[in-house]
């Protein structure tokens, strides 16, 4: 099964040949997870604008054209994708015609890639990633505040 | 020292809390107090106390500045917590901690002063009120990650965040324990920790403060939460009480 994950620094896919041994695994060790878990793609963004473009749209569920070419240019044909987000799972599955994956098992692959996302792709280094974080947060929360012309509470009650 | 900051004259030494990065200043009354993460600045109008310090070796001047700054156990559940005797905060230095119901950013950045440069702190509030005030704590303070979403939905600024060491919680709503699982089975390590203030009269205003703390924790248990303390925040905050434990703990061998 290949897996998406969205990073704040690009996307990423993995490719995890036997699923059965990944529920409940504990992620926390790097060399177990290295083992069933590989890195297959990864597709950063080139410039803070082009992150947060991907960024609203994966936050509303929407299929973004880099996302949309980066599963098409990397998921081998007749292959399921896993995808971490019911909204995504559908609008991919239908959009773009194909099989997708949800459910506990995507949810724990994605555990561990969020774990060991640093060390699966070589130019991210932890500092490197917590940097990308800080970027995206800040361009992506100002724009949540700005559009609030009411200036008004959100709050739900 | 030398006169002390704004005026104040008597000698003020700092001492380290048990707490990793948590500090107590000794003058007249004890004060709670982390390091300031940018001296010269204050967040809310809280006090700054200055000591010297003998400096490293090699260092020009033999006497260093440390700034430190107050913390107030009647506006933080967390410095109430650690006040109230709470056994462990599991947020120090260099952990990477989840706060959810970030408000304004005031408890936020005595956080940010305790896990340090090498620590970080994703921050998430969804009053955009509140929401602008954090943005500008964040925008000195740049170990804080600011994230204005409901956390009722963590898929949504899952981009934004990596695996954390503890989760802290101060939602203040009826389904926060819901809210909590939600975000630990994205961003939480296995055998990380959470910390969540349960305000009993935002859950069940009828129902007895300790019916509803034991009905949280009942849910959390179901939820691969594990509670392992539990305390009021008597005398800071009424009907409160502070529940810390581990998710996904190691099976029992």
């Amino acid at each position: 099964m290949f897996v998406l994950y969205e990073h704040a620094s690009g996307y990423v896919l993995v490719h995890c040949e036997q699923t059965d041994d990944i529920s409940e695994l504990n992620a926390n060790d790097y060399a177990s997870f290295g083992q069933l878990v590989k890195l297959k793609a990864f597709q950063p963004f080139t410039s803070a604008a082009i992150a947060l473009d991907n960024m609203n749209a994966v936050s509303e569920g929407l299929v973004h054209a880099d996302l949309k070419k980066f599963l098409v240019n990397n998921v081998p044909k007749g292959q399921s994708v896993g995808i971490n987000d019911q909204r995504l799972l559908q609008v991919v599955k239908e959009e773009l015609d194909m099989s997708v994956a949800g459910g506990d098992i995507v949810l724990e692959i994605c555990r561990g890639v969020r774990m060991h996302v640093h060390q699966m792709i070589k130019p991210l280094t932890l500092a490197k990633e917590g940097g990308a974080q800080l970027g995206l947060s800040h361009s992506y929360s100002r724009t949540k505040v700005k559009f609030n012309v009411n200036r008004m509470d959100n709050m739900v009650i | 020292g030398r006169g002390g900051a704004r005026g104040g004259g008597a000698k003020v030494i700092v001492e380290p809390h048990r707490h990793g990065g948590v500090f107590i200043a000794k003058g007249k009354e004890d004060v709670l107090v982390t390091k300031n993460l940018v001296p010269g600045d204050t967040v809310y109008g809280e006090k700054k106390i200055e000591v010297e310090v003998p400096a490293p070796e090699g260092s020009a001047n033999p006497i260093q500045k440390v700034e430190y700054r107050s913390w107030n156990p009647f506006r933080s559940k967390l410095a109430a917590a650690i006040l109230g005797g709470v056994d462990k905060i599991h947020i120090a230095p260099g952990k990477r901690v989840l706060y959810l119901g970030a408000a304004s950013g005031t408890t936020v950045s005595h956080v940010s002063d305790i896990v340090g440069p090498e620590g970080l702190v994703y921050a998430v509030e969804f009053s955009h009120r509140s929401g602008r005030d954090l943005l500008n704590v964040a925008k000195k303070r740049t170990n804080i990650v600011p994230i204005i979403e409901d956390a009722r939905h963590p898929h949504k600024y899952r981009m934004l965040v990596g695996m954390v060491d503890c989760v802290f919680a101060d939602v203040a709503q009826p389904d926060q324990t819901r809210i909590v699982a939600l975000n630990a089975h994205h961003f939480l390590k296995a055998e990380g920790h959470f910390v969540i203030s349960i305000k009993a009269s935002c859950i069940d205003s009828t129902a007895k403060p300790e019916a509803v703390f034991a009905s949280e924790v009942k849910k959390m248990k179901a939820e691969k939460m594990k509670p392992q303390e539990q305390l009021t925040l008597e005398p800071y905050e009424r009907d409160h009480a502070v529940v810390v434990g581990i998710y996904r703990p190691p099976p029992k061998k």
